[in-house]
């Protein structure tokens, strides 16, 4: 499989504060790669640099073969980014805020109806979304924007903790919706200190911690490398 | 442009909330309630006005002196063949506004030209201004006579002297020049009509200034405050469009606001001063600041206007800038105290003090401030100095792109994630 994704000696600096000491790693066509690691690990930071919201103090990232700081504008075309304390617009109702959100991707109006049919089956929200986003729960909010970030079945979704917040069947929900969208071309990058849903989830898997990568690969075999029952277990190890 | 006007269209919505829209209308209902109730205060004190007169005199002096008050729209409610307590009591009991004792002796006075003396009595029922318009005519009535009397006395004991010369024997004729315009009329007469034709340029400056600024740094901080702003910023839309919707909006709908606010302003003026003497007022200074040149004509009005539209083009720059440091909602309420002090300072020293006589320093003050220049073009503009015209209008678009150009680049870096003013604890990047 080809790579959408190539990340090479990534470095990030706040000042004196290093947030990312030099990480490397590819996210192929078609598959779920993600960096788990606990909270300031450098996940977020990492996930942040790729959607263009932040630049990097080093380092050598290629989207599509081109180059992801030179050309932001069109890496913005065929990506999309949840973050982990995402919000959407309170005053809006819910389908204009997907109708929003759909126009800055499509180019006709007919691909923007297809957009937002997209997104209100993945919501399964129905009549609710005729009201406003401020009147909805943190698992109705999260699933708007997820099917934001999914609609225009994007190149490389960018999740930063989808899950997060979320009961159990909610999170349930989400980690089918993304599978379902990864088997239909979209390949996923996501960030979780939750190994469970990581396991879940994910083809291959980056253990992250202090800003460098400590160990990478499928979770089986990340697993049979450390003799571990699950990947919180192979986190430990990899830890010593 | 698709997704400019998509942005644009949701910057507008956001900003016409219920809330703009209901305060909006509260102020329109509650300028003109205040109007109205002013203006029906002040036709209380024009109207005809109820005051007693006990006159114990009698004389033709006195008939004159009543007759001088009913000729100014007094009625008067005579209390003849009273005491001074019974009249006075009387005087209580129907609303009289005044009593007027004219004692015995008083016509008699007159004609030996002996001084002679009236007593008022005026009952504050109220300390508003109504409660001493009787005082004022009255003493009004008495010195038109006194004038009358002395120019009668004058003519007796001076026959073919003109009375009027003989007691101001120095008369004054008042010149104004202005560049090279002379008109006959007082400094202190165009200073006075000056400042009433430019009053409204500094309101509407800051109201415009104030509204469209504020809205701008909500804008960015709600965008902050309800975590919409990293999504916003990964859609495929140029970030300079995202800065440019949010003043464009900001602009448009402080415009309008500050609209509203001018015609709920203009109801509660036109209430309490009345359009008769408005009317009256501008009738005569008008034409003496026309042979003055100092009325503006379509270039004086297209600079004008220049000016006031790039002061809000900075103060909107400024505001983004300002609004990325804003953390919340609630801080946006404070950045927005920087912009308005820079705009008081100016408007103040225009109304106390003269830009030619200030001191080096506050000079390049006043000139550094960007606002400062709208109050300074109006100036400058009826005295002709083009050069400090020119001046003022480069120096504020030079400001405006020097603040949108670092906008830009603000929020074309990470500093629009990471640039915050804290005035409490530090708190850790998240990593």
């Amino acid at each position: 499989m080809p790579n959408v994704l190539t990340v090479r000696g990534l470095k990030k600096s706040y000042g004196t504060q290093v947030a990312v000491a030099g990480v490397d790693f590819d996210v192929r066509a078609g598959e779920v790669f993600a960096l788990i690691g606990p909270n300031g690990a450098g996940k977020t930071t990492t996930l942040r640099i790729i959607a263009t919201l932040l630049t990097a103090t080093s380092g050598d990232i290629k989207f599509l073969d081109q180059d992801l700081c030179k050309d932001p504008d069109f890496v913005r075309e065929k990506i999309s980014y949840l973050p982990e304390e995402a919000g959407a617009y309170k005053d809006m109702k819910g389908l204009d805020y997907l109708r929003f959100m759909a126009n800055f991707y499509a180019r006709t109006a007919e691909e923007e109806k297809t957009f937002v049919d997209r997104a209100v089956a993945i919501t399964e929200l129905g009549d609710r979304l005729a009201t406003k986003v401020g009147t909805y729960s943190k698992g109705m909010t999260r699933k708007l924007l997820l099917a934001r970030s999914l609609m225009t079945k994007p190149t490389l979704a960018i999740l930063d903790e989808p899950t997060s917040g979320l009961d159990v069947l909610n999170a349930l929900e989400v980690r089918e919706i993304v599978r379902r969208y990864v088997k239909e071309g979209t390949s996923v990058l996501l960030s979780s200190h939750n190994m469970l849903e990581i396991e879940f989830l994910s083809d291959r898997v980056a253990l992250i911690n202090k800003g460098l990568i400590l160990d990478s690969g499928t979770p089986a075999e990340l697993k049979d490398k450390h003799g571990a029952k699950n990947l919180e277990e192979v986190f430990r190890s990899s830890l010593r | 442009m698709k997704k400019f006007a998509n942005l644009l269209k949701k910057e507008i919505k956001e900003l016409v909330n219920k809330q703009l829209v209901f305060t909006l209308l509260f102020m329109v209902v509650f300028y003109n309630f205040i109007g109205q109730v002013s203006k029906k205060e002040i036709q209380k004190i024009v109207g005809v006005q109820t005051i007693s007169a006990l006159d114990e005199d009698g004389s033709g002096g006195s008939q004159a002196l009543l007759k001088g008050l009913e000729s100014a729209r007094f009625k008067i409610l005579d209390q003849s063949g009273k005491t001074k307590e019974q009249a006075i009591e009387a005087a209580k009991a129907n609303d009289s506004k005044l009593l007027l004792v004219i004692p015995k002796g008083f016509g008699e006075s007159l004609t030996a030209f002996k001084p002679s003396e009236i007593e008022t009595y005026s009952f504050m029922r109220t300390f508003s201004i109504i409660g001493t318009r009787g005082q004022i005519v009255v003493d009004g009535v008495v010195s038109a006579l006194n004038n009358a009397l002395s120019n009668n006395f004058l003519k007796e004991k001076l026959p073919g002297f003109d009375p009027q010369a003989v007691k101001n024997p120095i008369k004054s004729k008042d010149f104004v020049v202005v560049r090279d315009h002379v008109a006959q009329g007082s400094a202190t007469q165009v200073a006075g009509l000056m400042s009433q034709q430019s009053m409204l340029i500094p309101i509407v400056l800051m109201m415009i200034i104030i509204y469209s600024s504020q809205m701008v740094i909500s804008a960015v901080a709600m965008e902050k405050q309800n975590k919409t702003l990293e999504t916003l910023l990964t859609v495929p839309i140029k970030r300079t469009s995202i800065i440019t919707a949010k003043m464009l909006a900001a602009g448009l709908v402080g415009l309008i606001s500050a609209g509203v606010y001018m015609f709920a302003f203009k109801g509660f003026v036109g209430g309490m001063t009345g359009e008769v003497a408005k009317a009256g007022a501008q009738a005569g200074g008008g034409a003496l600041m026309r042979q003055l040149g100092l009325t503006f004509n379509t270039t004086g009005y297209i600079v004008l206007g220049l000016a006031l539209f790039l002061a809000i083009l900075v103060a909107l720059a400024l505001a983004m800038i300002l609004g990325v440091l804003a953390e919340d909602f609630r801080s946006a309420q404070t950045m927005i105290m920087p912009l308005i002090f820079l705009v008081m300072i100016p408007y103040f020293i225009s109304l106390f003090a003269d830009m030619n006589t200030l001191s080096l320093p506050a000079k390049i003050l006043i000139l550094v401030i960007p606002f400062s220049h709208p109050f300074l073009v109006s100036q400058n503009l009826y005295l002709g100095n083009w050069g400090m015209i020119a001046f003022g209008l480069g120096y504020m678009a030079v400001i405006f792109v020097v603040l949108t150009v670092i906008a830009a680049r603000i929020f074309s870096t990470d500093k629009i994630l990471t640039m915050k003013l804290r005035l409490g604890k530090k708190k850790p990047a998240t990593v």
